[in-house]
């Protein structure tokens, strides 16, 4: 029979799974409302990136500051533009996480619809789109609360509505941004029909492998 | 409480924690084209693999011949626009029977894929319902059945109005005929495995 120290243990891990998946799922509505630095405030403090389609890798709190506020944002304090539309599902979350442990993974995917500008971030006519992709991201529980360490969305495709995945896949990525660099440049950026998978970070259940 | 009843609750939740990543790993290896690491999903004991209109397959290895052979044709190499884009494995209702020995569930997928056909790849959106069953041994939930019943499968351009169901594709292997292919406009409701929840009325 199990202890009490074990059942507490088991209960935790439980607990963090549960924390980590309404972590990833408000960081989706976050997301689709473009609240800037309520994004930027669920990041570690310690080392964090975030890395998105074609965007390349931004370190550092500063970093993921300049990604979603300088980048993403426009100037500060923008009011999106009348039509601008985001949403994105978090679905499908498995979440690596050991007993005792304060560090963990999340592979989800991100599916949804949007209506932006493709010719820029922020500029030219507003094209409705279906974007999916997946997330493998990283999580660490800093000061008793679990915050995102690493987001990583690697973009399947960015289609318009009016063509489709295979006859259009992507618009609206032109590369990293030329003025609010990256740290790094995208790691695996490879949308369809490439036909690259994101490696899973999670181990077989079964084989372990 | 005592501690051995506070051990069968914490063990339930752990229980559907584990079948839940179990039925989206599945997606995941699926939309990736790693049927050899479906397979090894299922136990030795399973009972069959019901998908779509393919009919169903029987034992372990029929589960092996339907995903490895016949879906993956014996690789994890697929043409790269032959994609099943992603699987999404949403809505699960898991009930774990009172010996968690055994569990079911109740998931929907909607998915856009691209697939082969005689004019040329073809974007297409499918939607269904699965009813599976699990079962735990050696500590470690594994698939017992899987089976999918497809809503509809159409075209991008055309939607599941016009053009519900693209064909029906049985592949000769298989050791019966699907149980009940009913796609839309039919009507047909996949019978749910669970009891209602306030009522207890099936």
């Amino acid at each position: 029979m199990a202890t009490l120290e074990e059942l507490q243990a088991r209960i935790q891990r439980l607990d963090d799974i549960k924390q980590i998946e309404q972590l990833q799922k408000i960081y989706g509505y976050y997301m689709d409302y473009g609240e800037w630095q309520k994004l930027v405030d669920l990041f570690a403090d310690n080392d964090p990136s975030v890395e998105e389609a074609d965007r390349g890798v931004y370190k550092g709190k500063e970093g993921v500051r300049r990604y979603y506020i300088d980048l993403l944002g426009g100037v500060p304090g923008k009011v999106p533009r009348p039509g601008w539309l985001s949403i994105m599902f978090q679905l499908q979350g498995v979440i690596s996480l050991d007993v005792g442990a304060t560090t963990a993974k999340g592979r989800w995917y991100g599916m949804g619809m949007e209506a932006k500008p493709t010719t820029s971030l922020h500029e030219g006519e507003l094209r409705q789109t279906w974007i999916s992709g997946v997330y493998e991201n990283e999580y660490v529980k800093e000061d008793s609360k679990w915050k995102i360490k690493k987001l990583h969305f690697n973009l399947t495709f960015r289609t318009p509505f009016e063509d489709g995945w295979l006859k259009v896949p992507v618009v609206g990525q032109t590369g990293p941004d030329s003025k609010i660099l990256p740290d790094e440049p995208p790691t695996a950026y490879s949308p369809y029909p490439s036909g690259f998978h994101l490696p899973v970070s999670f181990k077989h259940p079964i084989t372990g492998k | 409480m005592d501690l051995d009843s506070l051990e069968r609750q914490v063990t339930l939740l752990e229980d559907i924690q584990e079948i839940e990543n179990l039925q989206r790993i599945y997606g995941y290896y699926f939309d990736s084209h790693q049927y050899d690491k479906v397979v090894d999903l299922f136990s030795e004991n399973a009972v069959s693999a019901e998908i779509e209109s393919h009919g169903v397959f029987n034992g372990k290895e029929g589960i092996r011949r339907f995903y490895w052979d016949d879906i993956g044709k014996k690789s994890q190499t697929m043409p790269p626009w032959m994609i099943r884009l992603l699987i999404i494995q949403i809505g699960g209702v898991v009930s774990v029977a009172p010996d968690g020995k055994t569990a079911k569930a109740r998931w929907q997928t909607w998915l856009p894929e691209v697939m082969p056909s005689a004019a040329g790849p073809r974007q297409v959106w499918l939607h269904g319902y699965y009813e599976n069953e699990y079962v735990k041994e050696n500590g470690r939930w594994f698939f017992k059945k899987i089976y999918w019943n497809c809503t509809f499968y159409t075209t991008y351009e055309t939607g599941w109005m016009r053009f519900p169901m693209l064909g029906y594709f049985p592949f000769p292997d298989s050791d019966a005929p699907p149980t009940a292919f009913h796609p839309y406009p039919s009507g047909y409701k996949v019978p749910y495995h669970f009891p209602h929840p306030v009522t207890g009325e099936p």
